[in-house]
C-alpha cells in the first residue's frame, strides 16, 4: 500500500469512527445543554440499544430497519422512566447530577451483566464486503453506520432548526426560566430533550452492534469519549459536537495509524487540556455570562 | 430394638464425625473482556464440585469431604486480585485456590499464597508464574512459552514468512506474551513487530491500517476472545487476505461468535484440546448438556487441575498440609484427566516440575470450526 493510499485510508478511518463519536456527542451535549446535566450514563443507554438491536436483529431476525426503530423505542422509554426517576431531581445542580449519573450508569452495567450475562454477543452483518476506490477501502458494514449517522444528524438538524419543538428546545437551554415566561412547556422539554438524546445514543449502540461486538461494558468508551468532544466542542454546543466528534476521529486514525495507540489517547487529552486553557468554553461554545 | 437405636446412633455419630468441608476459592476474571476464561475456569470449578458432591464427596484420610466453592471477581485487575485473595485467605480460610488467572493478577498475590502456604492452580501466562521460590503454584495449563515454539516452527515451515505484525494489550498478560512471540519468531528467522494498544480498545482500524500494510501475517495471540475476534473481523473489513495467526489461548469459540464464520475462515489457532479423544468428548458433551455453553481451553484445563489435585490430597492423606499435598501433586504422572494423560513438567525453563505436561495442537478454523493440523509437544509438531 503506498503512502498516499494509507493517508487517504487514514482520513476515511477518521472521518467513519468520527461519525459515530459524533452522534454520541451531541445526545451528550443536548441534555447538558437543556437539563444542565453531565449525564455520565450516556454510553449506557449506546449498550442498551445494541443490546436492543442484537435482540431484534439477530435473535428474533427482525428486519433491519425495523431492529433499529425498536431498539431506538425501547432504549428511550428506559431513558424516559430514569429521567422521571431520577435525572428530573437533578436538573440544573451539575454536580450533583454528574454523580447520579456515575450511579445511573453502574446500576445500568450491572444490571445488563445480570440479565445478559458477560460474554459478549455477537451480531449478524447487515452487509459484508468491502468497496475500493483506488486502494481506499470502505466496508460496508461501516457505510451502512455513516448513512445512518447522516440521516440522524440531518433529521435532528430540521427538527432543532425549523420546528416549533426545536425552537422551544433551543429557548430552554438558552435560558430556561425566560422560556417558562414565554409560555413554553419546559416540564415537557426536559424530558423530550433527554430521551432525545437517550435515542440518539441507542441509534449510535444499534448501528454499531453488527461492527462491533456487544456486551455490558460496550458503553464506557463511547461515555469518555463523547465526554472528551463536548469539552472540546463547548458543552452545550451542537455544532461543537459535530466538529469535536469528526476532529477526534481524525486525531485517533491520524495517531493511531502514523504514532501508536498509546499516543493517540494520549493526543487527544493534550488537545482536550489545550482547548481548556485556552478557549474554556469549547471551540463552538459560549461563553457564560457573569451574573 | 435398642440395639438397633444404638446402631442408627452410631452410624449418625460416624457420619457427622467424617462429614467436612473442603473450601476451594476461585480467583479469577469474571466481568469485563476476560470473563470468558474466568468463567470457563468457575464453571469447570462449579462442574468438578457437583460431581464429587453428587458421589458423596470426596475420601480423604478416612473423612469425606463436600467441596464448597468461594468465587471472586479480580476484574483483570491486580489490586482487585489481591483483594480477592486477602478475602479468600482471611475470611474464607481457603488452603486452595483455582486462579488468579491474569498474569498481573498472580503476580501480585504469589508471594501471598506461597508464604501462606496456599496451593494455587494459577492460569497465567507469565513465565514468572513458576519457579522453585513458589513451591505452592501450579500451573495446569498449556502457555505460550511452551506452545509459541513448535507451533510457529510448524507454521514457518508450512507457510513462507518473512515479517509479521502482532497486536496485543499493553499489561503484563500482553507484555509477556509478545515476549515470548517475539523470541520464537526470531528462532524461525522471522521478524516480529509488535503494536500495543489499550486493553479496553475495540475499534482497531488505525492500527491494522498501518499494520496491514507492513505485514506478511497477523499474529493475534494473548488476546482476549472478544478482541481477538474484533481484530480479525476489523482486518478482514479493511480487505486483508493473509494468514491470520492466533499463538495464544484458546479463544476459537468466541472469535468465531463475534468475528462471524467467513471472516474466521483460515484463521490458524492454538488448539489446547483434541475433542476426538473420547474423555474429552465425553466432558464437552456432558458440561454443554448441563451448562448450555460452550467449554472452553481454559475449562478443561482447570478441571483437569482440579482431577489432579484431588488425586493428590487423597495420596497425601490429608487435605490440611499442602506442602505434603504439593509434594504428591508435582510426584503425578501419567494420570488419566479429560485431557488425556498427563503429568509435570518444566525443570528446565522454570526450574521447577510444576507446568502441565499435555499434548496440544495446531489448528484452523473451517466453516466456523477448528479442524486440527498439527499435534505438538514441547518439543515439536507434526
Amino acid at each position: 500500500m503506498s503512502m498516499e493510499t494509507i493517508l487517504a485510508q487514514t482520513v476515511v478511518n477518521g472521518l467513519m469512527v468520527g461519525m459515530i463519536y459524533m452522534l454520541m456527542a451531541i445526545g451528550f451535549t443536548m441534555v447538558f445543554g437543556i437539563m444542565r446535566i453531565v449525564n455520565f450514563a450516556h454510553g449506557e443507554f449506546y449498550m442498551v440499544g445494541a443490546f436492543m438491536f442484537a435482540i431484534f436483529y439477530g435473535s428474533y431476525e427482525v428486519p433491519f430497519a425495523l431492529s433499529l426503530l425498536l431498539a431506538i423505542v425501547t432504549t428511550a422509554l428506559v431513558g424516559l422512566v430514569m429521567e422521571r426517576l431520577v435525572f428530573s431531581r437533578f436538573r440544573g445542580n451539575e454536580l450533583n447530577g454528574m454523580i447520579a449519573s456515575v450511579g445511573v450508569a453502574l446500576i445500568m452495567q450491572n444490571a445488563a451483566l445480570l440479565i445478559w450475562g458477560p460474554s459478549p454477543r455477537s451480531v449478524p452483518a447487515v452487509v459484508s464486503g468491502v468497496i475500493s476506490f483506488g486502494g481506499i477501502v470502505f466496508p460496508w458494514s461501516r457505510v451502512v453506520v455513516i448513512i445512518g449517522a447522516l440521516i440522524a444528524v440531518g433529521l435532528l438538524y430540521v427538527l432543532i432548526a425549523h420546528t416549533q419543538l426545536g425552537r422551544a428546545m433551543r429557548a430552554v437551554a438558552q435560558d430556561a426560566e425566560i422560556a417558562l415566561a414565554q409560555g413554553i412547556r419546559v416540564e415537557v422539554i426536559f424530558p423530550l430533550a433527554f430521551v432525545l438524546g437517550v435515542a440518539l445514543a441507542a441509534l449510535a449502540g444499534a448501528l454499531m452492534a453488527p461492527v462491533l461486538s456487544v456486551s455490558p461494558f460496550v458503553g464506557l468508551a463511547p461515555t469518555l469519549k463523547a465526554f472528551v468532544i463536548v469539552v472540546i466542542g463547548g458543552l452545550g454546543s451542537v455544532p461543537g459536537a459535530v466538529a469535536g466528534g469528526l476532529l477526534i476521529g481524525l486525531i485517533e486514525s491520524f495517531a493511531g495509524t502514523f504514532m501508536s495507540a498509546a499516543l493517540a489517547e494520549i493526543l487527544q487529552f493534550i488537545v482536550v487540556i489545550a482547548v481548556v486553557l485556552l478557549r474554556p468554553q469549547g471551540l463552538l461554545g459560549r461563553k457564560e455570562r457573569e451574573a | 430394638m435398642l440395639r438397633f437405636a444404638v446402631l442408627a446412633v452410631a452410624v449418625l455419630a460416624t457420619g457427622s464425625a467424617s462429614a467436612e468441608t473442603l473450601t476451594i476459592g476461585i480467583n479469577a476474571t469474571l466481568s469485563g473482556a476476560g470473563a470468558v476464561f474466568g468463567e470457563g475456569m468457575a464453571l469447570a470449578a462449579t462442574n468438578f464440585a457437583d460431581e464429587v458432591n453428587a458421589k458423596g464427596g470426596l475420601k480423604i484420610g478416612g473423612k469425606s469431604y463436600t467441596i464448597e466453592l468461594k468465587k471472586y471477581d479480580d476484574r483483570y485487575r491486580a489490586q482487585d486480585a489481591v483483594t480477592a485473595m486477602e478475602r479468600l485467605i482471611l475470611e474464607d480460610k481457603v488452603k486452595y485456590v483455582v486462579g488468579p488467572m491474569g498474569s498481573a493478577s498472580t503476580l501480585a498475590t504469589q508471594a501471598r499464597t506461597n508464604g501462606d502456604q496456599i496451593l494455587t492452580l494459577t492460569m497465567a501466562f507469565t513465565p514468572k508464574a513458576l519457579s522453585p521460590q513458589l513451591p505452592f503454584s501450579f500451573r495446569p495449563a498449556i502457555t505460550t512459552a511452551e506452545f509459541t515454539g513448535p507451533q510457529l516452527a510448524w507454521l514457518g515451515k508450512t507457510l513462507a514468512l518473512k515479517r509479521v505484525r502482532a497486536l496485543a494489550p499493553n499489561d503484563e498478560t500482553g507484555q509477556s506474551v509478545a515476549a515470548s512471540q517475539k523470541e520464537a519468531y526470531a528462532a524461525i528467522g522471522v521478524n516480529l513487530e509488535v503494536d500495543f494498544f489499550e486493553r479496553e480498545r475495540v475499534d482497531f482500524i488505525p492500527i491494522l491500517t498501518r499494520a496491514l500494510a507492513q505485514t506478511d501475517a497477523l499474529e493475534i495471540g494473548g488476546n482476549s476472545p472478544t478482541t481477538a475476534g474484533l481484530l480479525v473481523k476489523q482486518a478482514r473489513e479493511l480487505g486483508y487476505k493473509g494468514p491470520i495467526f492466533v499463538t495464544g489461548g484458546d479463544v476459537t469459540a468466541e472469535l468465531v461468535k463475534v468475528a462471524g464464520k467467513q471472516a474466521a475462515e483460515g484463521v490458524y489457532v492454538h488448539l489446547p484440546i483434541d475433542i476426538s479423544k473420547p474423555e474429552t468428548a465425553g466432558y464437552i458433551k456432558a458440561f454443554e448438556a448441563k451448562f448450555k455453553q460452550p467449554a472452553n481451553g481454559h475449562n478443561l484445563f482447570i478441571y483437569s487441575g482440579l482431577q489432579m489435585l484431588t488425586a493428590a490430597m487423597q495420596k497425601a492423606g490429608t487435605v490440611d498440609d499442602t506442602a505434603k499435598v504439593a509434594k504428591e501433586l508435582q510426584g503425578l504422572a501419567n494420570f488419566p484427566t479429560v485431557l488425556g494423560t498427563a503429568g509435570w513438567t518444566g525443570d528446565k525453563r522454570y526450574g521447577i516440575d510444576h507446568q502441565i505436561d499435555v499434548p496440544f495442537y495446531v489448528g484452523q478454523i473451517k466453516d466456523g470450526v477448528v479442524a486440527k493440523v498439527a499435534t505438538c509437544s514441547v518439543t515439536a509438531c507434526n
